[in-house]
């Protein structure tokens, strides 16, 4: 493969700095004092040209294709669409899902009566998201996991669940993806 | 495997070429069977080979030279015949079937117990379209119906094969099940008031190619991909019906028969499927108890090496002082042979007494597969010696004997089982009249809370050994689930107690299982060149195990012979 090569004269950069490199940084700090008063002017007539998200405030908004946490999607009716096949349970090469079925009422006879993710061993590989025929785990754009204990990086189905308004974007991407 | 393999003589061999490759076959023989036996691979539902032939389902057509395709489970072979199961006339036809048999079948694999297990999933990858040509909505049917005590219906995913119905008309002779309706209406149910309930009736979920009839038992409680499957023997009664455990995590999800045609041919009775949470639920006894002066502070419970030691002083004590016959020993008939052996030679040699016997609980028997004697290993438990010594007293004796105040110690081995077994009024007797009684036990139960010492012992699954069954056929048993740690098998109980016995250090005395087995095969007669490899998956007749017989099956998944 070809790539781009730059020859850089160390030498002749060090002797043009000067002494001290004070030429140097004199350049830096232009910089740096151009966006200070550049963002300063903005924040003062209230119109922020600044790049950064004051996390946690505020949050990024990620492109569908963004691979987050797995999460179950909640139906209109409260229910999950999970019906516990357990064909991600049969994907995930970490073994992080664990699913335990029952019987209900519902036209839907079966669902997950425990439905639990090691956060703490997932990938983020979303093989899960795949072998799903009832579109019923998506990965998310969520990001925040941390836990103080092992327990706490085990997400139980109340946890998981996200209602499927705010996956729209998500589940038009898989359907699109997978061609389905 | 084919008779072609083991070497036998057809009677009028005839040569038929299946894809090119030459079998030699019985004459008359259906040509789908041949075909099976000989490792060829053709589709079908119908067709089973314990039940009559349907010919239902046209999806076991091949090409056989005829101007039709010819369904190959009712064909029988002729010298010369000529048969091509890949031609492209045998795909489109196997293609058409398919179409027809999923144009009103459910998408419903996701929530399906049978998937993974299906005939129609396996056969819609291999030989089905990829998407529906037809616009009509699919028809409605019964869902989850319970058609009987213990199976359930979908009438949506049946393909009307008829296995069901036959099985219920050949088998169980019940004929709970019939196809009603015609044409396009037909359909499978019971006649009002008659719903599928007999002692059978599990099976026909077994035969079910897809999900239309289902276990209750085993209904939506784990995918068949995650199970482990052991094969082992069912432990119900002395029939010894050939099953596999499917295991999850350490627990028996269920049991499905084995096929042996010398014992069960396919089947297994629903008491036996279903009677497996005794070994694993609440009422196991895990943990060696001692009550009375001996008991450890306020709590009865101690490690089972102290039990031991207990258990082997209060015998020794009773020995003493009132002579070896004051010892009644009641041993089970869940034991394996080899731990019926050390049974034997814990109560001859290690205590002395002649009074020893098997607690064996019957019931009804129905000439089919369900045997009178309810424990797996009641003849294994004799043949072993586990009976009344010379002038020993038997189960009824010896209870008549402790409740006179002869017999001082009882030791029962399946505390359970000897209720269910005896009267409850000379159990009573006998009970109130012994100074010492030592249970070993699996499961907890009235006279296990008790007993002055209790031992816990472990179930089948937990346990590698042999059953000898009522035809005196010695099967194979697997371990499927592991047993709590530390806990001894009945066997390494025997053993250690016999140890203690003789004032020997327990620690020495481990059970082997295989190494017994080849000590029975020396001193037991009946038994002669057993092992565990020779037994392989479906057993031998006793006697028939001599050891200048053919070279040994080799066992999958078992540890090699150890070298003589």
């Amino acid at each position: 493969m070809a790539s781009r090569v730059v020859k850089v004269d160390r030498e002749a950069l060090a002797k043009a700095a000067g002494p001290f490199s004070v030429r140097a940084i004199m350049v830096g700090l232009r910089v740096t004092s151009r966006h200070f008063f550049r963002n300063l002017w903005g924040w003062i007539i209230g119109k922020p040209t600044i790049a950064t998200v004051m996390y946690p405030e505020e949050d990024v908004v990620k492109p569908p294709a963004f691979r987050g946490m797995p999460v179950l999607v909640e139906m209109d009716n409260g229910k999950e669409r999970c019906v516990a096949c357990g064909l991600c349970e049969w994907a995930c090469p970490v073994d992080c899902i664990h699913i335990v079925p029952d019987e209900t009422e519902d036209a839907i006879e079966r669902y997950p009566q425990l439905f639990d993710i090691d956060m703490g061993r997932c990938m983020y590989c979303g093989l899960c998201e795949e072998a799903c025929p009832e579109e019923a785990i998506v990965m998310s754009d969520r990001v925040e996991i941390a836990a103080f204990s092992r327990e706490g990086t085990l997400w139980h189905k109340d946890d998981l669940l996200v209602p499927v308004d705010r996956l729209a974007r998500r589940l038009e991407y898989v359907r699109r993806s997978y061609e389905r | 495997m084919s008779d072609a393999s083991t070497g036998q003589k057809f009677e009028n061999p005839v040569t038929v070429t299946i894809d090119g490759r030459a079998i030699v076959a019985e004459k008359g023989d259906m040509l789908l069977q041949v075909a099976l036996d000989n490792g060829i691979e053709i589709p079908h539902y119908c067709y089973h080979p314990k039940l009559s032939i349907d010919g239902s389902c046209r999806m076991c057509q091949v090409k056989t030279g005829a101007p039709k395709l010819a369904i190959a489970c009712n064909t029988p072979v002729v010298d010369g015949m000529e048969v091509d199961t890949q031609s492209e006339d045998v795909a489109k036809a196997r293609r058409g079937v398919m179409e027809l048999l999923l144009i009103n079948h459910p998408l419903d694999c996701p929530i399906c117990d049978q998937a993974g297990e299906c005939y129609l999933q396996d056969y819609s990858y291999g030989y089905g379209r990829e998407e529906a040509r037809t616009a009509s909505p699919r028809r409605k049917g019964l869902k989850r119906h319970p058609i009987g005590p213990r199976v359930v219906f979908d009438q949506e995913r049946c393909i009307l094969c008829r296995r069901c119905v036959r099985f219920t008309n050949e088998i169980s002779k019940t004929d709970e099940l019939a196809v009603f309706g015609a044409g396009d209406h037909s359909h499978i149910g019971t006649a009002p008031g008659a719903p599928l309930d007999n002692a059978y009736s599990v099976n026909t979920a077994d035969i079910c190619p897809v999900g239309a009839l289902l276990s209750s038992d085993f209904h939506h409680k784990r995918r068949v991909w995650f199970l482990e499957e052991t094969q082992s023997v069912c432990p119900s009664c002395s029939k010894g019906c050939n099953v596999k455990l499917g295991m999850f995590k350490n627990e028996i999800q269920r049991l499905v028969p084995r096929r042996n045609d010398d014992v069960n041919e396919t089947w297994m009775c629903d008491h036996g499927r279903l009677n497996y949470a005794f070994a694993q639920d609440e009422t196991r006894a895990r943990d060696a108890v001692v009550r009375g002066e001996a008991a450890n502070g306020s709590s009865p419970v101690v490690s089972t090496d102290d039990a031991l030691k207990e258990a082997s002083a209060k015998i020794r004590a009773t020995i003493d002082a009132h002579g070896a016959n004051a010892v009644g020993i009641l041993g089970s008939g869940a034991l394996t042979n080899e731990e019926q052996y050390h049974l034997a030679a814990l109560a001859r040699d290690a205590v002395g007494t002649s009074n020893l016997d098997v607690i064996v609980p019957t019931g009804e028997a129905d000439g089919f597969l369900i045997q009178a004697e309810k424990v797996a290993n009641a003849r294994g438990a004799r043949e072993m010696g586990v009976s009344p010594g010379e002038s020993g007293k038997d189960v009824a004796g010896m209870l008549a004997a402790a409740a006179a105040g002869e017999i001082k110690l009882l030791y029962v081995i399946g505390s359970n089982a000897l209720a269910e077994a005896v009267e409850a009024d000379a159990l009573q007797a006998a009970m109130d009249n012994v100074d010492t009684l030592i249970v070993q036990d699996t499961n907890v139960g009235p006279w296990a809370d008790k007993a002055t010492i209790v031992l816990p012992g472990q179930v089948w699954a937990e346990k590698d050994g042999t059953f000898t069954n009522h035809q005196g056929r010695v099967q194979r048993v697997r371990r499927a689930m592991s047993p709590t740690e530390g806990s001894y098998c009945d066997g390494g109980l025997f053993t250690r107690l016999g140890a203690l016995l003789g004032g020997k250090d327990p620690a020495g005395a481990r059970f082997d299982a295989r190494a017994t087995l080849a000590e029975i095969s020396e001193k037991v007669s009946g038994y002669e060149g057993m092992s565990f490899e020779r037994l392989g998956s479906l057993g031998v007749v006793l006697g028939e195990a001599a050891p200048a017989s053919a070279p040994a099956e080799t066992e999958e998944g078992s540890a090699p012979a150890e070298p003589a």
